[in-house]
């Protein structure tokens, strides 16, 4: 760009010439020719220096014009009306003329400025787009980087305060560009002062904003509107690389856990499977050992009892595991609590009272967890009685509540969150029988069905277990 | 007094199943992977099976389906893979019944009871009768107890289906599909409120079912027959 101050002296030049060469042939060219000679000086200054430079050629032919050629000649005064029309008309024209170059001028200048932008955002994207392995964001800084200056990328309010890199106008405007997404900072509307620039990697609408910080170019100029409009766009399409390395890195992250879900669940299949060969032998030869050998009894029970602590065990882990899926279908609850309390070795002087409608609604469940969980709540309550355990089951608007209620010592209040607790025991209860996992794989296996299991105390003194059955839509059959 | 093949790679488990099932007087072969067991069947003698499915040589549901097409044997699977879908499997490839490891002898001896007890294969006839039911199909006659009972025709081929299944379990599917037909392989919907229509009918306490008992996750059988 020339400086205006050439502009105006070119714009005077030309219409000196045009003074000299009207002047010189005004006899040939007569006052109207003439005239129209001086629309090229003001046409010239216009089209080359817009409205200022134009404006000045128009007002400085005008009154040359008048001046040098219009009767009375060099004096500024004009006598017929038509030669006022011409000065006018010169000043038109220096209007309408600048206006046009300057409009055409911003054109050009954006259409440049559109060329560069989509060549950088498709040399940029290319880049992105060329290596998967490596980040493509911080191939995208170093690009951006290397042609537009020193570049830092801010990607929480912990990292711009406090900081040492950034002074507390600079601070406040990335601030600003992360909370409200706007350009600020040097050579911006908002907070120019300060010395960096800040761009934000994501549009406004969203909420959690990195933000890109730009140092000054190092000549020390400022950046004009265009370069910070299009280094704002850069930084947007950085914002989708950042969003991108992080979706892939978060896949990755769950491929990597999937995977050791999947070895430990195939560990604990593998180590559930091997047990129960050696437990089968060892169980069943000191049962047999039993019949004729009474002192063999109690090796066989403690081997009993390691096989249900084991089995405990390693129904605990899966359920830990997340490696349950239950297979929901539905279900008659009067057939699950007939088969479990069917397998329950009662304790000899504990008596079983059943109150359980057949009508009960069917109820959402799966069989296998179901029936494990029942099992374990009337093997709990069997241990604890004293001599009865009652099993009542009632619909309500949305489950079937099922509850095993014992005669025995019950559950303290501070203790009912805790006894679904691994290993957890009410206080004084045997220590020698169950795993202390039993209940811990009751709550476990309701929530994977969402059912939800309580404990209060039973009318009568003892603790009641109520279990929370969801029921089942109504059967269209 | 029967001869029981029991197939199984692990020694000790065969050992212990010679053991086991002698107490009640039951002579024991032993075969160590499918192939020996298929040259012991094809030989011929056995009166049932007790069957692992983890063999060296071949899926031992595989080998299910061969026993099945070599003699129409009772089979009992003894396995340590304690998966429904296992159970569910074996039991719709025609095993007769499925012990989980660690089993607990009685247990397996009544269930080999049971199993040997009910292999006469009743012939098509007009009459099917196991423990208390006893069904006259020309007539369309239920009679539960010496108790005529009323049914409609779905139960009625339900009971039926239960009844020629000797107390053997039978899935949900096999239920399904013999009572509603292939196209209603799985919708066990049908299945439970049937039961339970049909047990109102004829279980003596229908909120402690012991006629139509259910197998958590499979299916139903007969009971009521001494086991």
């Amino acid at each position: 760009m020339q400086r205006p101050f050439t502009l105006y002296l070119a714009a005077l030049v030309a219409v000196g010439g045009v003074v000299w060469a009207t002047t010189t042939f005004l006899p040939v060219l007569g006052l109207a020719s003439a005239a129209l000679l001086f629309l090229l000086p003001v046409l010239f200054a216009a089209a080359r220096g817009g409205l200022g430079p134009g404006l000045f050629a128009a007002l400085a032919s005008a009154a040359a014009y008048n001046f040098f050629l219009l009767p009375p000649r060099y004096t500024f005064r004009i006598h017929a009306p038509e030669n006022l029309v011409s000065v006018i008309v010169l000043v038109a024209v220096a209007l309408v003329t600048s206006r046009l170059a300057t409009r055409l001028k911003a054109r050009e200048i954006e259409a440049l400025d559109r060329a560069r932008l989509s060549a950088e955002l498709a040399e940029l994207s290319a880049a992105l787009a060329g290596n998967p392995a490596a980040s493509a964001f911080d191939r995208g800084v170093a690009l951006v980087a290397e042609r537009y200056g020193q570049m830092q990328v801010l990607a929480d309010p912990s990292q711009i305060r406090p900081s040492v890199l950034l002074s507390s106008l600079d601070q406040a405007a990335a601030a600003w560009a992360q909370h409200n997404g706007d350009v600020t900072g040097h050579g911006t509307e908002v907070m120019p002062a300060a010395d960096w620039t800040f761009l934000p990697l994501a549009p406004r609408n969203r909420r959690d904003r990195a933000v890109a910080a730009i140092a000054q170019r190092p000549d020390g100029t400022t950046r004009s509107r265009q370069e910070i409009d299009h280094l704002a766009q850069l930084a947007l399409l950085l914002g989708q690389c950042r969003d991108r390395d992080a979706l892939e890195a978060e896949r990755r992250e769950r491929e990597l856990l999937a995977e050791s879900n999947r070895l430990r669940q195939t560990l604990l299949a593998a180590l559930s499977h091997d047990l129960r060969t050696p437990m089968t032998v060892l169980v069943g030869r000191l049962e047999l050992l039993a019949r004729d050998h009474p002192s063999a009894a109690e090796a066989m029970a403690a081997a009993v009892h390691l096989q249900h602590s084991l089995s405990d065990l390693l129904e605990a882990a899966r359920i830990e595991d997340g490696a349950l899926q239950p297979a929901l279908e539905s279900i008659d609850p009067v057939d699950a609590v007939t088969e479990a309390l069917g397998r329950l070795a009662l304790r000899p002087g504990v008596a079983l009272q059943r109150d359980i409608r057949a009508d009960l609604p069917f109820v959402r469940a799966d069989a296998v967890l179901l029936d494990h969980i029942l099992a374990n709540l009337f093997d709990n309550a069997q241990r604890h009685a004293r001599a009865l355990i009652r099993v009542e089951g009632r619909a309500i608007a949305d489950a079937v509540l099922l509850s095993i209620v014992d005669d025995g010592p019950g559950v303290p209040e501070a203790e009912r969150d805790r006894i679904f607790e691994r290993f957890a025991r009410a206080e004084g209860s045997d220590r020698t029988s169950g795993s202390g996992l039993g209940l811990a794989i009751v709550k476990g296996l309701s929530d994977a069905m969402g059912m939800t299991v309580s404990v209060d105390q039973a009318p009568g003194g003892g603790a009641r277990f109520t279990l929370a059955m969801p029921l089942a839509k109504a059967p269209s059959a | 007094m029967s001869r029981i093949l029991c197939v199984d790679d692990e020694p000790a488990i065969l050992r212990l199943l010679t053991v086991v099932l002698a107490v009640d007087g039951h002579e024991v072969s032993h075969a160590h992977n499918a192939r020996d067991a298929i040259v012991l069947l094809e030989r011929g003698g056995i009166d049932a099976v007790l069957l692992d499915l983890g063999l060296p040589d071949r899926d031992g549901l595989e080998l299910l389906g061969a026993i099945r097409s070599i003699a129409p044997l009772p089979i009992v699977v003894v396995s340590a893979r304690n998966d429904v879908r296992e159970k569910v499997t074996a039991l719709d490839l025609g095993a007769t019944d499925y012990v989980t490891k660690p089993f607990d002898g009685d247990e397996l001896r009544a269930r080999l009871r049971a199993a040997l007890r009910n292999r006469e294969v009743a012939p098509v006839a007009d009459v099917v009768e196991f423990g208390p039911v006893r069904l006259e199909i020309d007539h369309h006659r239920a009679l539960v107890h010496d108790q005529p009972v009323t049914l409609t025709p779905k139960e009625f081929a339900l009971l039926r289906a239960l009844t020629e299944g000797r107390g053997r379990v039978l899935t949900h599917a096999a239920l399904l599909e013999q009572v509603w037909g292939k196209a209603h392989r799985d919708d066990v919907e049908y299945l439970r409120v049937a039961v339970r229509a049909l047990r109102l009918k004829v279980e003596s306490d229908p909120s402690q079912p012991m006629l139509i008992r259910n197998e958590p996750g499979i299916g139903y059988r007969l009971g009521g027959g001494a086991t």
